[in-house]
């Protein structure tokens, strides 16, 4: 395999132009990996080396400006000490709007504020958004001024594939077809400018993609899911760079000796699992990377094959919390809020639903079935459902699960997934059943049947189907009956449930606008329903998962926004994950990441105005009934759920 | 060459196939006009929506007037070969065929 020094110098021909056209870098991953560390030091190294350098972040939180300590903001701005070097943030939010507007306003002239207003709630939708991020990149694809261009995050496949349809849209627009994304004519304009925008992302001597991860499975997954997804549309990944590994001096005990050794069979297995050109590294600083010293030692191992300064006695502003004793000992304990947890975990008379929600790689899976199984030991009759595709709550378990409930080995607990085939299949069923009786009614038309058929079925292929699929079986879930509690590993992100509250709003417009097609959707009714539990805080608890670090953070604290914003659904706990474990990791590193832990939990309880409930990093994820009982031990108010047959105490 | 034109209302996937239940309508009609398009050579369809097409409603002049004076309850409006056959409500496959056979045809309100 690759030696370090041959994998550095591959590292940086990925990077560096090698033309006299501009070249564009593209980071994709996670949030919360360090893409925007890696693409600010990308940055930086390629003007270092005398290339004309833009680095653009479309980060909605984006935190170059603490990262270089200067403001940058929407405009091009020079970074102080660094010649040939500007950078620029894009809020993709106000871009989505600004296409929003630019859409909606030729309407004006002819629709009622009213019927504004459902067009409006229509483009707020996740494919819009997409468009919108799309046109960011497109704008700066055209930067002749520059040697090349960093950006510190990547369409994905599937905006990609969105963004193809240009060379479909003529076919789509003549029958006047289901452009799920919005003003057809005004993208018509663009049509060019799109497609020279594809062709430069597939041209691999212009586009350099790398992916950013951290050493661990799931993590180099998700990268390997991303990047097959790139290849099917001839995008190749040029370059994996590992994240955040622990450095191999401050490991002086079992704890992290075990830690730093699983890392680095990650990183072996990546190295020869992941077909990119180049792999690179680089490891977990005590403190976090900001300033140009820090970006440069990042830059020098990423591209110049050096070795990384750890310099443990960075010592962060540590004793400022007033939560860190003088040996650096950090009390996480008194942070969290054990009454109030087991307030809202402990179910009433009717099913409880509870939703642990999160960005991937957060641990949710597991903290939500650790719940599920303290709240079956504690007797009550529950249910543990992901809705997540990537999740293996058969993994955590050691028993099947699948699409239907079925028990997980102890009385009381039983688990399900949604199987998006399954789902999807069941939806087309029930469509085209539907559609097929629809015809049954009406026998004297000269209409093919056959044919009507044949179309919708193709329509289903769109998706927004398995969108709609997997909300199906979502709602369904909420009539198993027999159940005490729902657990629900991973919750719908507001606009998924702005999808499930249209059918209503369509009913409206539908009334407003054409008098006959008055008639509401037939599972108005029934979505209405399980709407209005999930907005109620006594039958529903939403928890946002997370890890005391900044992008985790700012992501976790923006869906809950978007909750609330959308829905009006208020989050009503927050857990912290991966908190460092006071009895390992007894050296300055370590107690500089517990310090920088306290500081972020700090503000989590400062941005969310909810109970707090902490949970451990442990060696190993804990697999089984006895390890998940186990955890849930260690884990804030899971300990202390009332029991099922304990006298109800709460007045109703 | 007959053109038949349906100018409707603003919607986000006119073939009717998109959220919890199929809309039955815009099924029919989408199949419709697929089969129409099938069975008349020189037949062009179009559909304008104020979603997506609301260049088309503030180009044509008449069915721009239409709209401002009856407001959005006028639509779909059907027309073939700029003549309105249809206002408020969808034609079926025959009644389009039977509008497309006669075009131009009587206004039918």
């Amino acid at each position: 395999m690759a030696q370090s020094q041959s994998t550095a110098t591959s590292a940086r021909d990925v990077v560096e132009p090698s033309s006299d056209e501009t070249e564009f870098v593209f980071f994709s991953g996670k949030g919360g990996v360090g893409k925007s560390t890696v693409s600010c030091a990308t940055a930086t190294w390629l003007a270092d080396n005398d290339y004309e350098t833009l680095l653009v972040t479309t980060d909605p939180a984006p935190n170059l400006s603490d990262i270089f300590g200067q403001d940058i903001g929407h405009e091009v701005t020079a970074i102080d000490g660094v010649g040939n070097l500007s950078a620029i943030e894009i809020d993709p939010d106000t871009a989505a709007e600004e296409y929003r507007q630019e859409t909606i306003e030729p309407m004006r002239e002819l629709l009622g504020e009213e019927e504004i207003q459902t067009v409006e709630e229509q483009l707020n939708s996740p494919c819009v958004e997409e468009i919108a991020a799309f046109d960011n990149f497109v704008d700066f694809m055209d930067s002749p001024e520059y040697d090349v261009v960093v950006f510190d995050t990547a369409p994905t496949g599937h905006t990609i594939r969105l963004m193809e349809l240009p060379s479909d849209w003529n076919a789509e627009l003549e029958k006047g077809g289901s452009t799920c994304i919005g003003p057809a004519a005004s993208m018509e304009d663009k049509k060019q400018d799109y497609e020279r925008a594809i062709d430069t992302l597939q041209d691999d001597e212009r586009t350099s993609f790398a992916f950013v991860g951290k050493p661990e499975d799931s993590s180099i997954d998700e990268v390997e899911r991303s990047a097959s997804d790139l290849a099917d549309l001839g995008i190749e990944s040029q370059l994996l760079v590992l994240n955040g590994y622990l450095p191999e001096s401050v490991c002086d005990d079992p704890f992290f000796e075990g830690k730093r050794a699983d890392e680095q069979a990650v990183v072996e297995r990546a190295r020869e699992e992941f077909d990119a050109d180049a792999t690179a590294t680089y490891p977990l600083q005590p403190g976090e990377i900001a300033g140009l010293d820090l970006l440069a030692d990042v830059g020098g191992v990423l591209y110049d094959g050096r070795e990384a300064t750890v310099d443990v006695g960075a010592a962060t502003d540590a004793e400022e919390t007033g939560r860190v004793d003088a040996d650096g000992a950090v009390d996480f304990d008194s942070m969290a809020d054990p009454n109030a947890v087991v307030d809202q975990l402990t179910p009433g008379e009717e099913t409880q639903y509870l939703f642990f929600t999160g960005k991937g790689g957060v641990g949710k899976s597991t903290i939500a079935s650790t719940a599920a199984t303290k709240l079956a030991e504690a007797g009550h009759e529950t249910l543990v459902v992901t809705t997540d595709p990537a999740a293996h709550l058969e993994d955590i378990f050691g028993e099947p699960v699948g699409h239907e409930p079925t028990s997980v080995g102890r009385e009381n607990l039983d688990a399900a997934r949604i199987d998006q085939e399954k789902a999807l299949a069941e939806y087309r069923e029930q469509v085209l059943d539907h559609v097929t009786e629809m015809y049954a009614d009406k026998e004297d038309t000269q209409i093919d049947v056959d044919a009507a058929i044949a179309n919708v079925e193709e329509e289903l292929e769109s998706p927004c189907a398995e969108e709609m699929a997997a909300l199906e079986k979502f709602v369904s879930y909420f009539d198993e009956d027999g159940y005490d509690v729902v657990v629900f590993d991973t919750a719908p992100t507001g606009h998924t449930l702005r999808l499930l509250e249209l059918p209503s709003d369509w009913k409206g417009f539908m009334d407003l606008g054409s008098l006959t097609k008055g008639a509401a959707p037939a599972k108005g009714d029934q979505y209405d329903e399980v709407i209005e539990t999930m907005k109620d805080p006594e039958r529903s608890t939403f928890a946002f998962v997370m890890y005391p670090e900044y992008t985790p953070m700012m992501e976790a604290y923006r869906a809950a926004a978007d909750l609330e914003d959308q829905v009006g659904i208020e989050t009503s706990l927050v857990v912290a994950n991966y908190l460092l474990p006071e009895e390992y990791g007894d050296n300055a590193f370590f107690a500089n990441r517990r310090a920088q832990q306290a500081r972020y939990l700090e503000e989590i309880r400062d941005r969310f105005d909810a109970p707090l409930m902490s949970a451990p990093l442990r060696q190993d994820e804990p697999i089984g009934l006895d390890e998940l009982s186990a955890f849930g031990e260690e884990i804030t108010g899971l300990a202390d759920i009332t029991e099922a047959d304990a006298p109800e105490v709460t007045p109703s | 060459m007959t053109e038949l034109t349906l100018y409707e209302e603003a919607m986000c996937c006119s073939t009717g196939v998109c959220g919890p239940d199929p809309d039955d309508e815009l099924v029919e009609v989408s199949a419709a006009l697929d089969q129409l398009e099938d069975a008349f050579d020189d037949l062009e369809v179009t559909r304008a929506n104020m979603q997506h097409n609301i260049d088309q409603f503030l180009e044509t002049q008449w069915i721009y007037d239409r709209v401002q004076e009856d407001g959005p309850s006028i639509l779909p409006i059907t027309v073939v070969d700029d003549e309105i056959v249809a206002e408020g409500e969808y034609l079926s496959y025959d009644e389009l065929t039977a509008a497309i056979d006669e075009s131009p045809a009587p206004q039918e309100a």
